[in-house]
């Protein structure tokens, strides 16, 4: 069975058909074509489909697309201002923190609602807030300090 | 082929360039296979074995045919019958075919859970299992054995009856299910242990482990009106993927094109085509484009590779001056559900990086009902070295002696004997040791803990490969280098290359441009496997550029009306005397004189072998076995870092995985094949909660006779990891972990075992 499902996503009013079955990632990939949010597990336990559902992060995996309708959702297509990157990204480039890249979206966007919440977070509050997002591929101590570095540039910078 | 790039002091490479293609990762415009969407595209599923060992008597497709939205079924009838020992083209010995078969869709059996069955395609991923849900499978069902001893026992079922086992004889009958086996000797071994001032053995039991790439296998696969078919990947190898699917379709190799996308991690675990031939055959049915993309669930269990349980048992012998006598190791691999895991490389790795009179090592492969076992990431490195480096920590504790000293002493260098008899090239491990002495995280104080601390050593070898690798270089109108490779990127290969171009042609890394290639646009490489890529691949570039530069002097020395041999070139510009022209300006004017097109290949370059070191700091607490990493630091000789940040980040991820498996990722089969802990939740890997910022020392050896001298990366930095924090629980707590992963479980019990 299909239902409508309307959105602000990134800023801008959404509004398409969704199986009754689809996840929000589903939708976000599917008819809104936002592939750069990624489905690692399809059960909320690696973050690769982090997305924020009205300021929150949440695996966009375990939310039903029509649950959301109606929320404002930020995916990594919304973090950078048009093509000026967010702190959080220009720092992960930087540190050499992407990899295979698979995880890097729901990284960042784990690390932005952090940012927004706490300007100067230590590294165990790092780990903390990105403990929901695996990484195969960099052991996240590149990933750490770039979002060490991000806090700290954006306390002289601001970029939200 | 002059390495001149080599000598002179060097402006690009070695420097700290961020990824070229970062930008695209960190927006989420990166492509994946499970990104890409082609017109009319539909979905394919797959259909998996839901026993563990069973004769298929019969698959009944009619029904799911039947249901709306569907637009083919296929099972093994829809694809040619592949015997064992159809080998494709792979390096120096090539790969079977036959694998991939089974491994893309069973035959006639199903030797584990999770093995292919049947596949649809239909217009969404809804009407797709609702498909699945319809295909009936008859199974005749045969008793699996789930474990290497299980296989091993005389009355045990055999799962391969038909297949003879390889490298036993009379004397040396192969046991039940025997894949086969292979033995490494030198020397007088029962000797060398007999008169050992001290001796040690370390029996070790490895858990079978997964990869744990973070993007589940995907493709997607069309054709077109002449018969040729595209397949998007995910791959390490688009030639391999090539050639595999071509057999796998019974088509021509000139046929298929290989595309490939983003690479998600792979680790060894994306050689072997799994989806691609499938969505290859229901595109040629159903004529439309089609994806395939597997759930995580698929990916753990029976839909991808693990990595191979082991059980190891090493022997070694010392001298009363502290010097090795004789090393005795067996190393039996669990091949999971098709035979033929090798075993050499791993015994060989566990015994390299010691000096030894004499030596036996014996490596066997068991055919079990678990998954076929897959490559990760120096494949078997990490299980041997669990029981070798506990054997070697053993010795330095009977002796009271200093564990590095001991390595120190007994240490192969250069020249040395490797374990299959002939000398070891460039191999710094004594540099190695000494700056490991030097470090403080070796030399200043454990100090006090809550809970008891240790502190543990372990060495690493890999041998790696070199294979071959191919590059050209062509010329843009505007005079920059446009590089194509037949390589994908896995390690920031293509950040890498631009920095070898940019050095090549003396100009900055934003004016040359790195394109992965496709299979009918790149010259013939081998996967990116055996820590291979970045030191062959930069050879490769090193003499394209060469090639094309030698082709632009021609040109230049024409312009400017003097000898090719008079010109300078330096930074982008050909000069003779006053006289000069820029590449700009060069091809500006020569454009239409034809493209300027420079190839490299490089093939069986010298070896450049992986050496590490690692040192880690633990605390236990014995009342709930919970093993904390408290500081991490990996030693490692590269030869020389193309690119630092990708290097530190190979071995910090390396380490992690290694981390992973030494403490909480092991799978869990139930007697009857089931894997009961077929999720990311279950099957723990490490979180950022988990680790310790991992510290990384280089060390820069450059190996002769290589552009760059660049050795291996990859994979030596995770061989170490699991012995190296037994030796630091051992130090801690007075126990030696056998089992691997060393759960809290495992690590609790084994302390109150020794207390009892």
């Amino acid at each position: 069975m299909k239902t409508i499902v309307s959105l602000d996503v990134n800023g801008t009013p959404c509004e398409a058909l969704a199986d009754t079955r689809d996840t929000l990632l589903d939708f976000l990939r599917g008819p809104l074509g936002l592939t750069g949010t990624k489905e690692g597990c399809g059960n909320g336990n690696c973050g690769a489909c982090t997305v924020l559902v009205d300021g929150e992060p949440v695996c966009a995996c375990i939310v039903l697309a029509a649950e959301a309708s109606g929320a404002s959702v930020t995916t990594i297509e919304g973090i950078a201002d048009g093509n000026m990157l967010h702190h959080v990204q220009t720092c992960l480039i930087e540190a050499g923190g992407t990899q295979c890249g698979f995880c890097t979206p729901g990284i960042i966007v784990s690390a932005v609602a952090l940012l927004r919440r706490n300007a100067d977070p230590d590294d165990a509050e790092i780990r903390h807030a990105i403990a929901g997002n695996l990484c195969r591929c960099t052991g996240y101590g590149k990933i750490v300090t770039a979002i060490r570095t991000a806090a700290a540039r954006l306390s002289t910078e601001p970029r939200l | 082929m002059t390495t001149s790039a080599t000598d002179k002091p060097l402006a690009t490479v070695g420097r700290r360039v961020s990824r070229v293609d970062a930008g695209e990762r960190v927006t989420g415009r990166a492509l994946y296979p499970a990104d890409l969407v082609r017109p009319g595209m539909i979905v394919g599923k797959i259909k998996r074995s839901i026993h563990a060992h069973a004769r298929i008597v019969a698959i009944d497709t009619s029904k799911a045919r039947a249901l709306k939205g569907v637009f083919a079924v296929v099972t093994s009838a829809d694809f040619p019958n592949i015997a064992p020992g159809t080998i494709y083209p792979f390096g120096e010995t090539g790969s079977d075919a036959w694998v991939s078969a089974l491994t893309a869709m069973a035959r006639e059996r199903v030797t584990w859970r999770g093995q292919p069955l049947a596949a649809v395609a239909a217009v969404d991923g809804h009407v797709a299992d609702a498909a699945l849900a319809l295909i009936d499978v008859i199974y005749d069902v045969l008793p699996a054995v789930m474990s290497i001893a299980a296989a091993r026992e005389a009355d045990a079922p055999l799962v391969f009856p038909e297949i003879k086992p390889k490298g036993f004889d009379a004397e040396r009958p192969p046991p039940r299910n025997a894949g086969g086996r292979t033995v490494i000797a030198r020397g007088d071994v029962a000797g060398g242990l007999a008169v050992a001032a001290h001796r040690a053995t370390i029996d070790v039991e490895v858990d079978t482990a997964h990869q744990g790439y973070l993007e589940p296998h995907a493709a997607v696969a069309e054709t077109d009106g002449q018969g040729n078919v595209t397949v998007w990947v995910s791959t390490q190898g688009i030639f391999q993927t090539e050639m595999q699917t071509a057999i796998l379709l019974g088509l021509p190799q000139s046929k298929i094109k290989v595309i490939p996308l983003e690479v998600g991690g792979a680790f060894g675990g994306k050689i072997t085509v799994h989806v691609e031939p499938i969505a290859a055959r229901l595109a040629q049915l159903t004529g439309k484009p089609v994806q395939i993309v597997m759930t995580r669930e698929e990916v753990l269990a029976g839909g991808s590779g693990p990595a191979a349980a082991a059980r190891i048992q090493v022997s070694a012998g010392a001298d009363a001056a502290g010097k090795l006598t004789a090393i005795d190791g067996h190393y039996v691999l669990d091949s999971g559900g098709i035979p033929g895991t090798p075993t050499t490389l791993l015994m060989q790795a566990s015994a390299a990086p010691y000096q030894v009179p004499a030596l036996h090592l014996e490596g066997m492969d068991i055919v079990t009902n678990k998954p076929r076992t897959e490559a990760y990431r120096g494949p078997g490195g990490i299980q041997a070295a669990f029981a070798m480096e506990q054997a070697i920590d053993e010795l330095c504790l009977q002796r009271a002696e200093d564990p590095l000293a001991f390595r120190r002493r007994n240490a192969s260098v250069t020249g040395s004997t490797m374990p299959i008899g002939t000398p070891f090239p460039s191999i710094p491990f004594v540099e190695l040791i000494d700056r490991v002495a030097a470090h403080a995280c070796w030399s200043s104080p454990l100090g006090a803990g809550v809970q008891p601390r240790g502190r543990g050593v372990a060495l690493g070898y890999w041998r790696g490969t070199s294979m071959t690798s191919a590059a050209h270089v062509m010329m843009s109108g505007d005079g920059r280098p446009m590089v194509t490779i037949g390589a994908v990127d896995i390690t920031g290969v293509r950040t890498a290359m631009a920095q070898v171009t940019a050095e090549e042609f003396g100009l900055g890394v934003d004016d040359v441009h790195v394109l992965i290639g496709d299979s009918k646009s790149s010259g013939y490489s081998d996967a990116s496997a055996g820590s291979r890529v970045a030191r062959t691949m930069a050879a490769a570039v090193s003499y394209a550029c060469q090639d094309a530069l030698a082709q632009l002097r021609k040109r230049a020395a024409e312009k400017l009306q003097r000898t090719a041999d008079d010109l300078l070139y330096e930074r982008g510009v050909f000069r003779a005397g006053s006289a000069s022209i820029g590449l700009h300006d060069l091809m500006r004017a020569t454009l239409t004189e034809g493209a300027v097109i420079g190839r490299g290949v490089s093939t069986k370059l010298p070896l450049g072998v992986e050496i590490a070191a690692h040192v880690c700091d633990v605390e236990v607490d014995p009342e709930t076995g919970q093993v904390t990493i408290l500081r991490y630091t990996a030693f490692q000789d590269v030869g020389r870092a193309l690119n630092p940040p990708a290097v530190e980040g190979q071995i910090e991820g390396s380490v992690a995985q290694g981390l992973g498996w030494a403490l909480t990722e092991g799978f869990d089969y139930a007697p009857d094949g089931r894997l009961r802990n077929a999720s990311l939740l279950d099957y723990r890997m490490p979180t950022a909660l988990d680790l310790p910022t991992i510290d990384v020392v280089l060390q820069e050896t450059p190996v002769p006779g290589v552009p760059y001298g660049v050795r291996g990366v990859g994979e030596v930095p995770i061989v170490p990891v699991a012995a190296c924090v037994a030796n630091a629980i051992r130090r801690a707590v007075g126990v030696r972990l056998t089992h691997m992963p060393m759960t809290p479980e495992r690590v609790r019990t084994a302390i109150a075992k020794a207390h009892a």
